[in-house]
Formats: C-alpha cells, structure tokens, sequence
C-alpha cells in the first residue's frame, strides 16, 4: 500500500519572467515501510522536494497524498496539525531547542497532543534505549556530542509514532561513525517498528543503508535503485557507480 | 561606488532596520524640544512668573529629561549597533578598515541625526502647544496659547543633541573597535546566556532576593514610626538598597529559580506554553536581569513621584478646607462689613459662631505607651475647647455624657505619626485642672488655620457646662469667637472674593504678652478657602505639571526599550518558531505562548514597579496631601495601560516574525 503519492509535482520560484522552474514534474510512490533515499547534486532539487513532500512548502502545480489525504487541499492549520499527527522531521542542523533539555525536546511534539503522560513516558523509554541516549536525557543540547543532538532528533522526529518520517541530510553534519551509528538506528526502527522513512542525502554511505534509492537531476526523476538481497557494499558500489554515470553528464558535455 | 554613495545605498536598503532607531531619535527629540519650547512660550512664562520656584523648576526638569532622552537613546543605539552586527562584519570581510566603517557608520549617524532633529523639531514644535494647554488647564488659567516658535529653544536643542550625536559617535566607534570579524557575526547570539544549569547556590541567592524586598517593603512602612524616625535617612538609603539590590536578586535569580521548581515538577512534560514562555524567559533572566531591575527602578521612582505629585494637586481642596473649613472664616467681631456688604449684594450665606476658649494639654496621655518621652515631638500643646452646643450647629448628632470630650480636626500628617487613643487627659489653665474622657477622635476640620495652625489641628469638643467654666480664664485665650460663613450659592464666589477683600476681613489683630509681659499687637491673615485653593494651585501647579511630564517621559522611555528588547528576542528567537512550525505547531499555538510571555516580559516589570512605588508613597504620602487611594489608582491605571500598549506592539511584532518564520 502507498503511503506516499505524488503526481506531477512542478514547483517554481520567482515570479513572470524570473521564474525559475526547480522541480519540473516529478511522479512518485512510497510504501509503507520502505527505507526511501533521495540523491542528486547541488542544486537538483532535493531538499525542495522533501520540502513539498512533508507539507512545509507548497508545490505549484501536481499533488501530493500522504496516507490519503491531499495536502494541496488542507488549511494551513490543518496542516500544522497533520505535521504533528502523521510526519517525524530529523534535519541536518538538529534544530533542537537550545533552551529545552533532551528530554523537553523529544517530548515536544505531544505537548499539544492529549496522550496521556504514563503512554508518553514509556514510548520516551522505549526510544531513548533504541537510540541510546538513555544517559543523557537531562542535559541540555550544548552539553551534548552531534551524534547525540542527532539521534535526540531522530527520537523526537519518532515520538509521535509517525506514519512517515522526512529526513533531510541527518548525517551531513556528523563524522563518520555517529552517521553509521545513526543510520544503523534508523534502519533498525525501519525494520523493527515498520516506519516508513524518506531520506534526502548527498552521502553515497548514507544512501546505500536504504531499501531504495530516488535519483534526481536538474528537477527531474533520473533513475532509480532497489537494495533488494543485495549486501550494503554492493549496493554502495552500485550508487556510486549511478552517480558518476549522473555527474558525467553534467550540462556542457 | 564612492563612499558617499555605499552609506547612502545601505540607508536605504536598511530603513526597516533603521525604523527602530530613528522612532527612537524623533521621540526624544520631540520631547525634548517642545519641553524647552513651553518654557519660552510668552503665556506659560506669564504665568509661570506668579509662581515662584516655576522657572527653576523647569530648567532643572530640562536637565532630568536631557538625562532620559540620553540614556534611552544610547541604549537604542546600542541595540541597533548588535543587530547591525552581520552587516558591519561583512563590510570588514570584504577588506574595509575598522577605520573606514566607523566613518561610514558616523556618516550615516549624522545624517540620521539631522533628519531625525529635523522631523522631531517639527513635531515637537506642535505638541509643544498642546503641552503649554496642558499646563495652564492645570494652573486653572483661561488663556488662549499662542503658538510660538523660539529661536532660542531651537539652539538649546541643537547642541545638546550635537553633543548626544557626539557620545554616540564615541560608542559605536568603541563597539566596533572592541569586536573582533568572528564575535561580529555572532554579536546577536553571544549578549544572552546560553543555557546554564541551576545551582542551589543560585537558588538561595534567589530566596535571598525576595527576603531582601520583603524587608525593604517592611521597613518603609515602619519609616515615620516614631521609634525608627531618629534615623530617617539611613533608613530611607536601606530601604532604596534592599529594593533595588532584590529587585536585582529577584530578576536575576529568584524568577529563574521560582520557574525552575514549576519546570521540574514537569518532568519533561512541557506544555507549548511552557517551550514558548517559561523556558526563554527563565534562560535570558542572566543577560536582561540588569535592565530589567534598571527599568523596574525607573518604572518604580517616576511612578511614585507622579503619584505624589498627583496627590498634592488632587489634595488642593483638602488644603483649602485645612485653611478656611468654610468658605470664610471670621474671629471676634471682624468682618461685620463683609457680612453687611454681603447682605447689600444679595448674597445668601449661613454664619455659624463658635465659642472657643484655649486650654494647655498634653497628647502624651492618649498615645501608645512606647510612644511616650518621644524627643522628636512634643507632646504639650495649647489647644482650643468648643463647647458641644455650638460644634452640633456644624456637625450635628454628637452626644456627650458629664465628663466626656471628643478631639475632632484630627488628620493627616499628625494622625499618621501620632496615632491617639481613648481616655483620660487633663486639660489645664492657669494652675487648674480639669479631667475629661476622650470618647471619639475625629478628623473634620472646624476652625480656620490662624487658630489651630497651618494643615489643621486638633480641638476638643466639651460639654457647654465644663466650657463655661474653662471660659472663666478668658484672658489666657487669643481667639473667643469664630464665624463660619458658608454660602449658598457657589456661583456668588467671585464676588463674594471681591467683597471680602475689599472689607478687609481677612485682616485679624490681636494682643499677646511677650517674655517681658508686654503687650504686643499682632495681625493675622485669615485667608478664605477659595483663594487658598487658587494659591495652592498657582504654586504647586508647574511643579506638579513638570513632574507629570517627567513621568511621562520615563514611562515612554522604558516602555519602548521594553518594546525594543522583545523586537531583538524575537528575531533572536526566529529559528525556534522556523522548528517549532516544521514539527508542526501551527501559529496560533506558538502564539498563545508568546502572549504569556509578553504579559511576563512586560508585566512583571511592571507588577513589581507599581508594588515598589505603591509602598514607596505609601510611606510618606500624608506629607504631600490627604487623598491616596483616587491619585494612586488613577496614576497607575495610565501606567498600566501604557504598558498593555506597548506590550499589544510587540505581540504583533511576534505574529509577524512568527508567520514569516517558515
């Protein structure tokens, strides 16, 4: 079952003359329980479609459908709530609160929510010892490592038991072992809690621990990759060999 | 691009930026210039002129309001300097010297100088009329206010901002001397603590700050008590220390502390209001806790000294009946021809006569008993006996048992440090004794000043039997007689002034034995109780004019540097709602948290001012006038609405930022 649909997603910026057409029609399905990465360069068009996908930005023309709701169709309101309800954010800057502690901030999301605290508290167990960050759910974000302000992100992105998390370079700012320790992570609430998780990154490590890999070029859909039985070295092989094939043909060849 | 052209440019490019600053410049020059204004305004200086101390007065509020309109604009320039932070870094990583950007800075200060003196001249040269109608409402003058435009104000202001524009200069040349290209681009972040642990330290200090006010609060109601009163200036200086040092304490720790006992017992569990409000708040308290304390003073002082200036002109009345408890007063047989001329004009009046007879007495016996062999005050006095037969003409409905006295006329300044009680006392005159009961004190005014003394004093009420025997010693008595003559119309008011001017009425003399035994003539002026209004009024008047206008001033000046601070908070505060948004809280929720943190922002401030001055003229209010709770009431009522204003301001101000934020 689709969980995520879109259709012919065009987004523009600028007006008339100046317009500048950044996703030029992009039609795509993800399931439940899929592990979706997104690639391209600079300037593609990732993040803008993250951006439209998640409901932060709108799309000029097309449509997208989470969990069978049209987004184009709901009031901004509505679409705060929707956020809240259904989606789970992890970014590459955390976007923490610095004034919140680990605690404070993974919890966030359900403080508008009536969940009962008892429920609130044991799925905070549940995620923190997933995650590890156990020790660390009193201190504040400038007392913690990136991997943790990371990986206290993922679990406030969980908190709220998603239907879909977006994510949009979560290891573009961590060295190399937090990114495989959180990724590992990811995959394991992938696996294990059956979340769906669409990721956009630049990182062929990165992609290669997803089921399947979305590669876009100039706004447009280029190609895809499935993992499938494939182990994550081959399939890192295979990207990397996709994106060279994807750089290769840049505009002036 | 010359440079000429790149300051130009970026003025342009900024003037939202610029916006801030330059309200900031016009305000203050408006209020400067068309206070300086009034005071070469030919009907303000006419009658100014019949009030003494007036003109004085105002030069000395020019430099108070010089010394406002100072701070607030370096304190907008200082805010204005953090913000512009990015962009004067930018200018030094393209290559430009500290030296070229401090030029260009001042270059654009100076320009925004003089467009700023300019509109604000213009303004303030309007208003200035407005203030003048003020002023003379309040003095009770009906003259039409010319509009004047007075070359010498213009000079006053101009150099005087010349020489703000002058420090001004020499604190941005500091701020950008002193930052180095990194801490530039970080300016906005670094001013404010990041987020610290609580310490118990920090939380005693925090129970320290509350103690320290509760103590302040206590003693200044203990100030004019009699066992303290010996010491009345050390004590006001520990009063002002203990406030101002808790109030420190209080913004600096106490807040913190108090909203991190509330923030543990949540247990993570945070409400959006708490994200919003609660913690922000409790995380800046160390970067704004001197601001905070230096607004809530200012807030507190010129609130107070409002108030009390507020309740000497509400208390003018109060002050015309100390004077003259009816609208004449007449002694002995004087005033025959005013009554006759009265008479002749048609006016309708009522005269009551009241019998007095002075006898000695000492207060000491009716006060508390650690009260007594006070060395600040003494207790003996001479005061005057009515008979019960007569005060019932006046006041009707008393009834005494053999015996028994009333002490009426009892009030104010005397009351509130002096409290009397029930009992014996022993009234005495020549050598003889005579024992009563004091069964009531009150506090209506029966007899004219040039008998009980200036403010009123106390008289006691006997029955007619025991005054006819007092009366036995006429001759120690100055005053036997008084006529109280209250008219029936108060429209014959002016010409009843005129007549009894004209009779010389007011005009009093009397024979007393000096140290020698000597008889000496003295006079007296009894003055009526409307020209004792208009005196009060005419003498009070600027003052409490220029105090009004001070108060104003200050509560402009620290509202809009309230109002400034939650415009740079919230821009520093941008990113949280670009999150908070994203993980889907709409505005709406964001919002309901910045409307709790405004009412904190803007109302503790406020809540804590309006608690320091209210104990402040509590303490000593009765020395300016007899009505608190009317000029208090509506004194802070116009504070607090002032402040709602400012803080509706910076609400908007959020929803903007707020709806820009994704």
């Amino acid at each position: 079952m689709s969980i995520l649909i879109g259709r012919k997603i065009k987004k523009t910026y600028g007006k008339k003359q100046m317009a500048y057409e950044v996703l030029k029609g992009i039609d795509l399905e993800v399931e439940k329980g899929e592990f979706v990465g997104i690639m391209g360069s600079s300037g593609s068009g990732k993040t803008t479609l993250l951006n439209v996908l998640c409901s932060i930005d709108r799309v000029t023309e097309g449509l997208v459908e989470i969990d069978g709701q049209q987004l184009q169709k709901m009031k901004e309101r509505d679409l705060a709530k929707f956020r809240r309800d259904q989606l789970g954010f992890i970014f590459q800057d955390y976007n923490l609160l610095d004034t919140l502690t680990v605690k404070e901030n993974i919890l966030l999301p359900l403080s508008i929510t009536k969940i009962p605290k008892a429920a609130a508290e044991a799925r905070f167990a549940e995620l923190v010892k997933i995650l590890m960050i156990e020790d660390i759910a009193n201190k504040y974000p400038n007392e913690i490592s990136g991997g943790q302000k990371q990986r206290t992100s993922a679990a406030r992105a969980l908190i709220s038991n998603p239907s879909i998390v977006f994510a949009d370079e979560p290891t573009g700012a961590l060295d190399s072992k937090s990114a495989t320790a959180l990724l590992s992570n990811l995959v394991n609430i992938n696996e294990q809690k059956n979340v769906t998780i669409m990721m956009v990154t630049h990182d062929a490590v990165a992609a290669s621990f997803c089921s399947r890999v979305l590669f876009l070029k100039d706004g447009q859909l280029y190609t895809e990759l499935y993992k499938g039985e494939k182990n994550r070295n081959d399939f890192f092989q295979q990207i990397l060999h996709t994106q060279s094939v994807l750089g290769g043909d840049g505009h002036e060849a | 691009m010359k440079l000429n052209q790149l300051v130009f440019k970026s003025m342009l490019k900024n003037i939202k930026h610029y916006y801030l600053y330059f309200f900031a410049l016009i305000f203050s020059v408006t209020l400067y210039f068309s206070f300086v204004t009034l005071q070469y305004n030919d009907s303000v200086l006419q009658t100014a002129a019949n009030s003494g101390s007036a003109a004085a007065g105002l030069k000395a509020a020019t430099y108070i309001l010089y010394f406002i309109v100072l701070f607030f604009v370096l304190y907008a320039n200082h805010l204005f300097m953090k913000r512009r932070s990015k962009e004067i870094g930018l200018y030094q990583l393209i290559g430009m010297t500290k030296g070229l950007i401090i030029r260009l800075v001042a270059l654009e200060n100076i320009v925004l100088f003089a467009g700023a003196v300019l509109v604000g001249m213009v303004f303030g040269f309007l208003s200035s009329r407005l203030f003048a109608m003020v002023l003379l409402k309040v003095l009770e003058q009906d003259t039409v206010v010319a509009m004047t435009f007075s070359i010498e104000a213009v000079k006053q202001t101009l150099l005087l901002f010349a020489i703000l524009l002058a420090v001004i200069l020499v604190q941005m040349a500091f701020m950008i001397r002193r930052v180095s290209l990194l801490s530039l681009f970080t300016a906005s972040k670094q001013a404010d603590e990041r987020v610290k642990r609580f310490s118990p330290l920090k939380m005693m200090m925090g129970a320290i700050g509350i103690g320290l006010i509760s103590y302040g609060y206590y003693a200044s109601t203990q100030l004019f008590s009699e066992d303290v009163a010996t010491d009345l200036f050390l004590n006001m200086l520990i009063i002002l220390a203990t406030t101002i040092g808790g109030t420190f304490f209080v913004f600096r720790f106490s807040i913190a502390f108090v909203l991190n006992l509330v923030r543990m017992k949540k247990n993570g569990h945070l409400s959006p209001v708490d994200v919003l409000a609660l913690t922000p708040i409790m995380h800046r308290m160390k970067g704004n806790a001197k601001s905070l304390t230096l607004i809530t003073v200012l807030t507190a002082v010129s609130l107070a000294i409002t108030t009390l200036s507020y309740i000497s002109y509400y208390s003018a009345d109060e002050k015309a009946f100390s004077t003259s408890p009816t609208d004449y007063t007449l002694y002995e047989d004087n005033g025959k021809e005013f009554l006759a001329a009265l008479d002749m004009e048609g006016i309708a009046y009522d005269a009551v006569e009241l019998r007095l007879q002075k006898v000695e007495f000492s207060l000491e016996e009716l006060v508390a008993e650690h009260m007594k062999n006070n060395e600040l005050w003494n207790m003996d006095m001479e005061i005057y006996a009515v008979p019960l037969s007569d005060y019932i003409k006046r006041y009707p409905g008393l009834k005494l048992a053999e015996n028994e006295a009333i002490i009426t006329g009892y009030n104010n300044v005397l009351s509130e440090m002096i409290p009397l009680q029930l009992g014996n006392v022993t009234m005495k005159a020549e050598g003889q004794s005579y024992p009563v009961e004091v069964i009531e004190v009150k506090d209506e005014y029966l007899l004219g000043n040039i008998v009980v003394g200036v403010g009123g004093g106390p008289v006691l009420i006997v029955k007619d039997a025991l005054f006819e025997q007092l009366a036995q010693h006429k001759g120690i008595s100055v005053w036997h007689k008084q006529t109280s003559i209250s008219l029936h119309d108060q429209g014959d008011l002016a010409r009843a002034e005129m007549l009894y001017k004209e009779t010389n009425a007011y005009h009093n003399e009397f024979y007393t034995a000096d140290k020698n035994g000597e008889l000496q003539l003295k006079t007296r002026n009894q003055v009526s109780k409307e020209k004792s209004r208009v005196d009060y009024i005419s003498v009070m008047g600027v003052t409490i004019f220029t105090t009004a206008f001070l108060g104003l001033a200050f509560l402009l000046a620290t509202g809009s540097i309230l109002y400034f601070k939650q415009m740079t908070e919230a821009e520093e505060e941008r990113e949280a709602y670009t999150i908070l948004r994203k993980i889907g809280f709409s505005q709406q929720e964001i919002l309901r948290g910045i409307y709790m943190k405004q009412a904190f922002n803007f109302g503790l401030p406020l809540a804590i001012g309006l608690l320091h001055s209210y104990f402040a003229v509590k303490s000593g209010w009765f020395l300016f006038g007899s009505e608190l709770v009317t000029p208090l009431l509506i004194t802070m009522g116009l504070y607090i609405v002032m402040y709602i204003i400012f803080a509706l301001l910076s609400i908007s101000y959020y929803k903007k930022v707020i709806k820009e934020s994704l």
